[in-house]
């Protein structure tokens, strides 16, 4: 089928667009800059005239940038391609910080977007010693043993036909259960040292790993299945040559899942008790004595994290099962 | 319910009962060295060997079934009461469901923006999607008590926060789900000369509607857990099964805990029962 | 009532798909465009119905540019997939085009129920798609094209998709509904056997770069039936369309 295709390529008008894109881009920072700039010590509300002109800046600068997004709506390099919501980010981030300023809103209520990168700085030698505690004792070390087993659960269940018509229907029920109510539950188990929050992460990971290997084992084709059998194939071989290469993409689908899932079950863990360290603790501990900034401080930590473990395992995953149709162009 | 006449039926019924069998030994296991040591410190009570005391203890490892089902029965009736689990569990269900819809409005126009304008996608879509490796419920107590200073109390933050776990996966399934129908399908609608909105009304928005009950599938729990991180956040008693387990979980009453657990295990459970259900009725044209 | 000059059509990415085309078309003529893939027949198709443009080149459409006949809905479509609606039931799968041309609360129902009747699905019609065959799938399609009653047909290989035995089934319906609605039709195959079998005359194109070949006058008498198929006036005329597709080395349609 010949697709239709709109007339729009290497022209001199869209060159045109996108330059004057990122003049009026830089114009909507350069008011909003300017404003932080001038209103940087200052303690009494901005006057109207100047608030209008926040709004302005950032109107001018969106106008700028849904021009330059155009611009950018052909590439393929996904570095490049992130560039217009990076400066969308930016963009946020410096009107956010100008309206604070404008209406004097109290730093211990939202603080501004500078405070916050500083609190990050100062703060960094605690933050670091929480995120060891969160990421690598709890939530990776339950992410780990959580899939392992998980892995091995989808193996031997997808054996055995009726350990998988007796279990699997509990599995995805398990699916459906919050894992905050198992928190307080395994912290009163186990303790509040960091092991209780593994064994949240793991049970939280388990379930939809085992899910999805399952379905990745057993969703092969009849037709696939009919050859091996041709060819007279083990069980053994009919696994390793079909079922789990064939099981990978949903393998990871699971892992990638998990990888949220272990953050989430990690901090929400420690809201129901901690031995004094760990992200979700101070993030609680410090919510509640409005020490906002702190905690902007700890989000932005697990976010960063969050996002490096996330793409970590898809690079992983890109490099095993490049092969699948998710991956073509 | 094809649950009853599945084959699944009688091998979910032994594995059950596998399970409960094994269930009660297990207990005794887990509780015999806490009951020995409790003995051993001479605390007041009234058994004497820790075989008896096992199934008795007041902070179980894990708690025996009598302990559950009378757990069960102070923690239920009466009804009515504001300790009970039914009200509260509703007023959880409600905060859930109330978040899941405003996702679904906003998560709509988000969708259309999507599909509408490349410049759009571009500019914000990858930051919503790194958004969602992001641990968003980390943002839940502090949200909390921003909005509570900003007035916006009851019933509104939980929905809030709960519609904030469930954006993502509405917006991005609506947004497949509008650009889902078939090219040829688009055609159509050219050479009828459908305006835009048209185009939307008729197809778009009719072929969205079983993507969004699968994202709703997806983000249900999400949004339930959401719901109660953030009735336990909130200040004071306003109801939920998240204030009953932050309550029951300082006051250290282990077998209560274990039954709000249960009740939210199956609190999820029919939640994703009734989006099910709700897509069924929404969408006759599917088998 | 359609006319196309010299036209040619080229895509973004060089492919020429369609190169000098001219074709008369009188009103009432069932018109086959029949060739290989990749030969411009859905490409003219598309020209005609102004889903696409051409790169140069005119085309009338009763006296009207392409865009301009769809925009007064001058024609039907009928695509290779059936593209019914799977949420409306088959009624207002029919009843689909007089809403969005605003057509009159009570007349939509009567209408949708009378092209149903005339493609012989009056029984289904409060049945979901996902109810019927592929073939009165298709039947629900064309009862769709034909609801605002345009003076054009145009089918793009149509029952491309379904078996034998169903197609030529269709084929004889499609033609009782040629005559008795007196539409022009313009009907895209590869089919060499459907192609002699309906028309009164065929386009025969080929590939690279797509242009028409020749045109062959179909003579066999109407109305037609099965046994149309079986005379030797049939097969004379499926071997000059056939050689005529060897010629331009077209020569890879289905039998």
């Amino acid at each position: 089928m010949e697709a239709v295709k709109s007339a729009e390529g290497r022209n001199p008008k869209a060159e045109g667009q996108s330059l004057l894109g990122w003049v009026l881009l830089a114009a909507g920072f350069g008011l909003l800059l300017w404003f932080i700039a001038s209103w940087w010590s200052r303690t009494e509300l901005a006057p109207g005239g100047l608030k209008l002109l926040i709004g302005a800046g950032f109107l001018i600068g969106a106008l700028g940038l849904a021009r330059v997004a155009n611009s950018f709506t052909k590439t393929t390099n996904a570095l490049i391609a992130f560039v217009p919501a990076g400066l969308t980010l930016l963009l946020a981030l410096v009107t956010v910080e100008a309206l604070l300023r404008a209406y004097q809103v109290p730093v211990g209520l939202i603080p501004t977007p500078s405070r916050v990168l500083s609190t990050l700085v100062d703060v960094r030698q605690v933050l670091l010693q929480d995120a060891y505690q969160t990421v690598v004792l709890e939530a990776f070390t339950g992410w780990a043993v959580g899939s392992v087993l998980g892995v091995g659960f989808a193996l031997l269940v997808s054996r055995f036909v009726f350990l998988e018509r007796g279990f699997l229907p509990y599995a995805s029920a398990f699916s459906a259960i919050p894992i905050v109510a198992l928190a307080p539950v395994l912290v009163k188990m186990v303790g509040i040292e960091w092991q209780s929050k593994a064994i949240i992460v793991a049970i939280t990971v388990f379930f939809p790993v085992v899910v999805n290997t399952f379905r990745g084992l057993t969703e092969v084709s009849h037709m696939s299945l009919d050859l091996m059998r041709s060819y007279a194939a083990s069980q053994l071989q009919n696994y390793s040559a079909l079922r789990i290469p064939n099981a990978l993409p949903f393998i990871f689908n699971g892992l990638k899942l998990g990888t949220t899932l272990a953050m989430i079950g990690a901090i929400v863990g420690e809201f129901f008790g901690a031995n004094g360290q760990g992200l979700g603790f101070r993030i609680q501990i410090e919510a509640g004595r409005f020490g906002f900034d702190i905690v902007w401080s700890a989000i932005i930590v697990a976010s960063v994290i969050g996002i490096a473990w996330y793409n970590a395992v898809a690079w992983v995953e890109r490099r095993l099962t490049g092969w699948h149709v998710s991956f073509r162009e | 319910m094809s649950l009853f006449r599945s084959p699944n039926l009688v091998p979910m019924l032994v594995i059950a009962v596998v399970i409960a069998l094994l269930y009660y030994p297990l207990m005794l296991f887990a509780n015999v060295p806490v009951a020995q040591r409790a003995l051993d410190n001479g605390a007041a009570l009234e058994c004497k060997t820790a075989l008896e005391c096992a199934p008795q203890m007041r902070s179980p490892v894990l708690p025996s079934p009598q302990q559950l089902l009378t757990g069960f029965r102070s923690l239920l009736f009466p009804l009515n009461a504001p300790t009970s689990i039914i009200p509260n569990a509703l007023t959880t269900a409600f905060n859930t469901l109330m978040g899941l819809l405003l996702a679904a409005v906003v998560g709509f126009f988000f969708a259309i923006g999507i599909v509408a304008s490349r410049a759009f996608e571009r500019s914000l879509l990858p930051l919503v999607v790194a958004s969602q490796t992001v641990p968003i419920i980390a943002i839940a107590p502090m949200l909390v008590v921003v909005l509570g200073q900003y007035g916006v109390q009851g019933w509104l933050p939980k929905a809030i926060i709960a519609g904030f776990v469930a954006f993502f996966p509405i917006a991005i399934g609506v947004a497949k789900g509008l650009r889902s129908p078939d090219p040829m399908a688009l055609d159509l609608m050219k050479t009828y000369n459908a305006p835009t909105w048209q185009t939307y009304v008729l197809l778009r928005f009719p072929a969205s509607v079983p993507y969004l009950f699968t994202a709703f599938k997806v983000s249900v729990t999400a949004a339930l857990i959401g719901a109660i991180v953030a009735e336990i956040a909130t200040v004071g008693f306003q109801g939920g099964l998240g204030r009953m387990l932050f309550e029951n979980s300082r006051a250290s009453d282990v077998v209560a805990i274990w039954v709000i657990m249960i009740s939210s295990a199956v609190l999820g459970i029919l939640l994703v029962a009734l989006v099910n259900l709700a897509e069924r009725v929404v969408t006759p044209w599917k088998r | 009532m359609v006319a196309v000059n010299n036209v040619s059509m080229t895509f973004q990415t060089g492919t020429v798909a369609l190169k000098d085309a001219n074709l008369e078309i009188a009103s009432g003529e069932f018109i086959s465009l029949i060739g290989p893939s990749g030969c411009g027949k859905t490409t003219l198709l598309r020209l005609l119905a102004d889903l696409i443009q051409p790169t140069s080149g005119s085309i009338s459409i009763g006296g009207k540019t392409p865009e301009e006949a769809r925009k007064s809905r001058a024609y039907g479509y009928v695509f290779q997939a059936a593209t019914l609606m799977e949420w409306r039931s088959v009624l207002h799968n029919v009843m689909l085009p007089l809403e969005v041309m605003n057509f009159p609360q009570a007349e939509r129902r009567a209408r949708a129920e009378k092209m149903l009747a005339l493609v012989g699905l009056e029984k289904f019609a409060k049945h979901y798609p996902w109810q019927l065959s592929g073939g009165m799938q298709q039947r629900v399609s064309i009862a769709r094209a034909l609801a605002f009653d345009p003076q054009l047909l145009f089918m793009d290989e149509p029952f491309g998709a379904l078996d034998e035995i169903t197609r030529e089934n269709l084929n004889l319906e499609l033609l009782r509904l040629w005559r008795e609605t007196g539409k022009t039709v313009i009907f895209v195959t590869h089919s060499i056997p459907e192609a002699v079998f309906l028309s009164t005359r065929i386009v025969v194109m080929t590939p690279r770069p797509g242009k028409i070949e020749t045109v062959i006058p179909v003579d066999l008498p109407q109305p037609r039936t099965f046994e149309t198929r079986e005379t030797p006036e049939f097969f004379r005329i499926a071997t000059e369309v056939r050689e005529a597709l060897r010629k331009g080395h077209g020569y890879d349609v289905q039998e």
